[in-house]
C-alpha cells in the first residue's frame, strides 16, 4: 500500500519525501478536524446529563 | 498476487489502524482539552465584553439605570440556546477554577463550557437551577466533582449579581434516567419546600456513563457586582 503510493509519487526522492509528509499531515488534519469530532460523541464521556434517555 | 504482497498489505493496514487509534486517544485525552480551554476562555471573554457594554449603556443614563432607586431592575434578557450567560466559580475545585455556563445541554454546547438545563429555573430564581458538565475530556471541568462536600460554596455571576449557593447534599449517585433530580424540589435532596436550589450533574464513573453524580445546594446570599467579590472568592 505505502510502496504503491511511494512509486506513484512524482519527482525524485526528496520531492517524494516532501509529498509524503504533506500527505501524512493532510491525513492527520482530516482525522482531527472531521473524523474524530464525529466519532468522539460515540464514546461514553459525553453523557453528563440526566435527561438524555 | 504473491503471499508476500498480501502479508505486507495486511501488516501495513494493521500499523495504520494502530496509528489512527493512538491519534484518537491523543485527540480525546489531550486535544479536546486544548480546544475546550480555548473555547471556555473565549466564552468568558465574550461575556465580559457584553457585561462591559451593558455597564457602559447603563452608566450613560438610559431608562432603568442603576441610579434610579426603587425602580424595578430591568427584566434580564432571556437565555439564548448555546450562548453563555454566567460564570461559575467553585473554590473547592481550585481557587482559579471558573467556567462559563451556557444555555442548553447539547453535545455541542457542553464542549464550550457547562450547560444549563433548558427548562429549569434561571440563575437565582425560585426553582432549581440545574447545570451539567463534563467530568472527563473537553477540559475536564468537573474532574474533582466527588470532592464537593456539604457546605462548599458555588458562586455564579451574571454580570450584575453574585449568587452564592451552598451545597447541602454530597455527591449522590443515580442512574441516567433519573430526571427527578432536576425537579424544582428534587425529592432525593431532602428539600421539602420550594426554594432557590442548585443542581450540578456529571457522569459517573469517571470514564463511564452508567451512572450520574449529583450535588444539590440552595441559594445562600446574593450581592450586586458593585459590592465586590463575595467572601467565598476572597483570599
Amino acid at each position: 500500500m505505502y510502496g504503491f503510493i511511494w512509486r506513484h509519487l512524482p519527482g525524485n526522492v526528496w520531492i517524494k519525501a516532501l509529498l509524503s509528509v504533506v500527505l501524512v499531515l493532510a491525513a492527520v488534519y482530516v482525522l482531527f478536524q472531521y473524523v474524530f469530532p464525529w466519532a468522539e460523541p460515540l464514546l461514553p464521556f459525553n453523557d453528563v446529563t440526566v435527561d438524555d434517555q | 498476487m504473491s503471499v508476500r504482497v498480501v502479508v505486507r498489505t495486511v501488516s501495513e493496514l494493521c500499523v495504520t489502524v494502530g496509528t489512527v487509534i493512538v491519534l484518537f486517544v491523543l485527540y480525546v485525552l489531550f486535544w479536546t482539552g486544548v480546544k475546550a480551554d480555548t473555547a471556555m476562555d473565549d466564552q468568558i471573554a465574550q461575556l465580559e465584553r457584553q457585561w462591559a457594554r451593558d455597564a457602559a449603556a447603563a452608566g450613560s443614563g438610559g431608562p432603568g439605570t442603576a441610579e434610579s432607586p426603587g425602580a424595578a431592575p430591568a427584566k434580564p434578557a432571556a437565555y439564548r440556546d448555546g450562548k453563555p450567560f454566567a460564570v461559575m466559580y467553585v473554590p473547592r475545585l481550585g481557587f482559579t477554577w471558573n467556567k462559563p455556563v451556557l444555555e442548553g445541554t447539547r453535545t455541542k454546547t457542553l464542549k464550550k463550557g457547562l450547560g444549563h438545563y433548558a427548562g429549569t429555573a434561571r440563575l437565582g430564581e425560585r426553582g432549581n437551577f440545574a447545570v451539567a458538565g463534563h467530568r472527563r475530556t473537553h477540559g475536564d471541568p468537573f474532574k474533582d466533582f466527588p470532592r464537593l462536600r456539604p457546605g462548599d460554596r458555588v458562586v455564579l455571576t451574571d454580570g450584575r449579581t453574585w449568587f452564592t449557593y451552598r451545597i447541602d447534599t454530597g455527591p449522590y449517585r443515580t442512574v441516567p434516567s433519573d430526571t427527578a433530580v432536576i425537579d424544582p424540589v428534587p425529592e432525593k435532596s431532602g428539600y421539602t419546600r420550594e426554594g432557590r436550589y442548585l443542581t450540578l450533574t456529571t457522569c459517573e464513573p469517571e470514564w463511564g456513563h452508567s451512572h450520574r453524580l449529583i450535588v444539590w445546594g440552595h441559594l445562600d446570599e446574593t450581592q450586586p457586582v458593585e459590592a465586590g467579590k463575595p467572601e467565598a472568592l476572597r483570599r
